[in-house]
């Protein structure tokens, strides 16, 4: 008796896992099989903090006090404070200038490194170092460098004679430091497109360029009509995704200035981070993360739009 | 390896699913232990005797205190506010200021500990008091205080036969002999704490305040305000250099004791750091008698006290840790000794104590005929007292006026931000 009991016992697991192996064959259940730790993993990380942080935007919630829902008063109110209208136009300098000058150069950078060149891989490898180092940590070096009182920059510039002394105050004047942090950017997202652009450089037919030659066409007459327009597609990604991250800079400029001198480099990261967190407003310092949400949902928009219309 | 036992096996696992669903460790587990978050010291000695302090603790009554040190500029409000959200962090924190009154709802109510140590001690000192008393209970602990003082360069002051200041205004006939000396005086124009440490003795002495004694009218669109920005405007252009207005609280300190700045307002701190690593400038470095302006002498006050979240599980623990620290007088003595004048007792009976004399150099500490006020004095304390404080106002409304905005619309500006946090 207990022999069959057995028997039954197998028979019946094994007719269970036919059973699952038959549901996990057919594509509808398969499918969201495999999607759904990924989108429990998104709702935790991504949605259930997005939502808070619209909640948090609409309340007047204040550190450790319980908090009203008062709309979009606090968007308002901050239209209304010079600091954060400071902050807002701050944002678009730093992106602006910081993505132009990493696109003009990245290009640049690409064109030498697709060169043949002695020790390449060692080349290539060096160049991705400003990204792969923390930055908090390379920025901390910059800081030292920029720092008034010890100052490398400024020493080597009065060294070299194109200073006069103490030299400009790098962290002190709201133009230099802007322009310290833009550099610093710069310096750190540089490798980024490099890289990036390199990739799509390499993957363009050489025979077009041959063909060019062929019919005469001069370096110049190649880059603008060849390497270019093949290079858009990559250029967008690069650009639409370095845009963001620069909108959303965080360590330089927290390290580098603290958003000073008179909040004339807060960027909306440091900028909600002091109303939000030093300060106490976290109502107030969520709209000033979200203020340009809308904005940044439709720069994405347009420029995928653009990817896939140059893919397809 | 044993074999596990299908009856073992069952045993433990009931006995965990038990522990779990009760949320209470067994006997053997509950090893109590309590933690501390704090700031990194001006006074590193300090540090390293709390440390010593909390082992000695430890042996002695078996718990277990786990001592954090943070930067106070930022990280601190920032890792606060994320305790206090998420309900979740240390047991102790450090209160400066009127922090407390920020804090008040997350707050424990610690009046017994604050009760036997005025018992032994005196009352707390008014400082502690405005910061740490909140709405007739007490918050948070008085721990220390620190005081701020004019920090100079004795031997430059020497060489070039240079009268030691006595009131703002002399400070600026010296300060521009020290620029030209290329060691300029160094008062932070910027967003720190340092910076409104001395806008508010400016302001004072010329007889200006932020917010008037009841605590809610604004009063820095005043005459005096006019007169301490025209000072700071010609202190600026004649006596320092525009890196004052990318200084972090540090920034003084660093610079008088490499040998740049002639003189700065500061706590002792930089003189302690300077003598404690040996530097050249050390043995040039003095303090002297705080200056006045034609309201008198003023100073600020930076009282520092000890806090418990009241989500804390450890209350009691936490108190007994705050007992051994202040309210046994031995150790309360020699963790103030550690602090080399910078951190000063908190309570009446105390205030002539030992350090002061454990170095010449301290004299000026007693600060006689000189009045010490918290930020934001006359109003009384209040979280938007700490709130203008934390925004900067004081020193971005000075900062807007040295780099070029009238001083009318700097003044406008700073009254604008002010009526904001007073009316919100």
């Amino acid at each position: 008796m207990a022999v069959r009991a057995d028997e039954i016992a197998v028979r019946g697991r094994l007719t269970g896992m036919a059973a699952v192996r038959g549901w996990l064959d057919r594509e509808s259940i398969l499918g969201p099989v495999f999607v759904t730790p990924a989108l429990l993993l998104i709702l935790l990380l991504v949605a259930y903090p997005f939502v808070m942080a619209l909640y948090f935007s609409m309340s007047n919630a204040f550190i450790g006090r319980p908090s009203e829902f008062i709309g979009i008063k606090n968007f308002v109110n901050l239209w209304k404070a010079d600091a954060f209208r400071q902050t807002f136009q701050n944002a678009f300098v730093f992106t602006g200038i910081a993505v132009a000058f990493k696109l003009v150069m990245g290009i640049t950078l690409a064109l030498l490194l697709n060169e043949q060149l002695w020790f390449k891989r060692l080349i290539r490898g060096a160049v991705l170092l400003p990204w792969v180092i923390p930055t908090a940590l390379s920025t901390l070096g910059w800081w030292w460098m920029f720092n008034s009182l010890y100052s490398v920059v400024n020493w080597t510039g009065i060294a070299l004679g194109i200073m006069t002394p103490p030299g400009p105050n790098w962290l002190g004047q709201q133009a230099y430091a802007m322009a310290a942090v833009i550099m610093v950017n710069v310096w750190r997202g540089l490798p980024f497109f490099a890289i990036t652009i390199l990739a799509g450089l390499v993957a363009i037919p050489t025979e077009l360029y041959e063909a060019a030659e062929a019919d005469g066409a001069g370096p110049n007459a190649r880059f603008w009509h060849i390497t270019l327009p093949l290079l858009k597609p990559v250029l967008a990604v690069v650009v639409l995704f370095s845009t963001i991250f620069t909108f959303s800079d965080f360590n330089i400029v927290y390290v580098l200035t603290h958003g000073g001198p008179i909040n004339s480099t807060h960027l909306f990261a440091t900028y909600s981070r002091m109303v939000g967190l030093e300060v106490g407003r976290l109502g107030e310092g969520a709209a000033v993360s979200l203020y340009l949400f809308p904005l940044l949902v439709f720069v994405v928009w347009v420029q995928l739009r653009f990817v896939r219309k140059q893919a397809y | 390896m044993d074999r596990v036992t299908r009856r073992h096996f069952l045993t433990t696992t009931a006995g965990l699913a038990g522990i779990l669903a009760a949320k209470v460790p067994p006997a053997i587990g509950q090893q109590r232990e309590i933690s501390y978050l704090c700031w990194n010291n001006f006074a590193p000695a300090s540090d390293k005797k709390l440390a010593e302090i909390g082992q000695r603790f430890t042996k002695d009554t078996g718990i277990k205190v786990k001592i954090d040190h943070i930067s106070h500029m930022g990280p601190q409000q920032a890792k606060y506010a994320a305790e206090v959200q998420t309900q979740a962090g240390h047991d102790l924190v450090e209160m400066r200021m009127h922090f407390p009154w920020l804090y008040e709802p997350q707050l424990v109510d610690v009046s017994d500990v604050v009760s036997e140590l005025e018992k032994k001690y005196g009352k707390a000192l008014s400082s502690g008091y405005e910061g740490a008393h909140v709405h007739g209970v007490w918050r948070a602990v008085p721990q220390y205080h620190g005081m701020f003082v004019c920090t100079y360069r004795e031997d430059l002051f020497k060489k070039a036969s240079l009268k030691v200041p006595d009131t703002w205004e002399d400070l600026y006939t010296v300060g521009k002999e020290l620029k030209k000396m290329g060691n300029p005086v160094g008062i932070p124009i910027a967003q720190n704490y340092d910076s409104i440490s001395t806008a508010g003795p400016i302001l004072w002495s010329f007889g200006g305040m932020e917010v008037d004694k009841d605590g809610k009218t604004v009063r820095i669109n005043s005459p005096a305000t006019v007169q301490m920005i025209e000072w700071y405007k010609k202190m600026y252009r004649d006596c320092m250099e525009p890196e004052v207005l990318s200084w972090s609280d540090a920034s003084n300190n660093e610079s008088i004791q490499q040998g740049k700045a002639g003189w700065v307002h500061n706590p002792v701190s930089a003189y302690i750091v300077a003598k404690m690593r040996k530097l050249v400038t050390a043995d040039g470095i003095n303090h002297h008698r705080s200056l006045a302006g034609p309201h008198g002498r003023h100073e600020t006050d930076t009282p520092r006290h000890i806090g418990i979240w009241k989500f804390s599980k450890n209350v009691e623990p936490s108190k007994e840790f705050i007992r051994y620290l202040l309210g046994k007088k031995e150790v309360y003595d020699e963790y103030i000794m550690s602090g080399d004048a910078f951190n000063l007792p908190a309570y009446e009976k105390l205030a002539d104590h030992p350090v002061l004399k454990s170095d010449p150099k301290y004299a000026v500490l007693k600060g006689e005929g000189v009045q010490y006020h918290t930020y934001g004095w006359p109003a009384p304390a209040s979280d938007k007292v700490q709130l203008i404080t934390n925004s900067y106002i004081l020193p971005n409304m000075i900062a807007k006026a040295v780099t070029g905005t009238t001083t009318k619309d700097a003044i406008a500006w700073a009254e604008g931000e002010m009526k904001k946090i007073m009316s919100g």
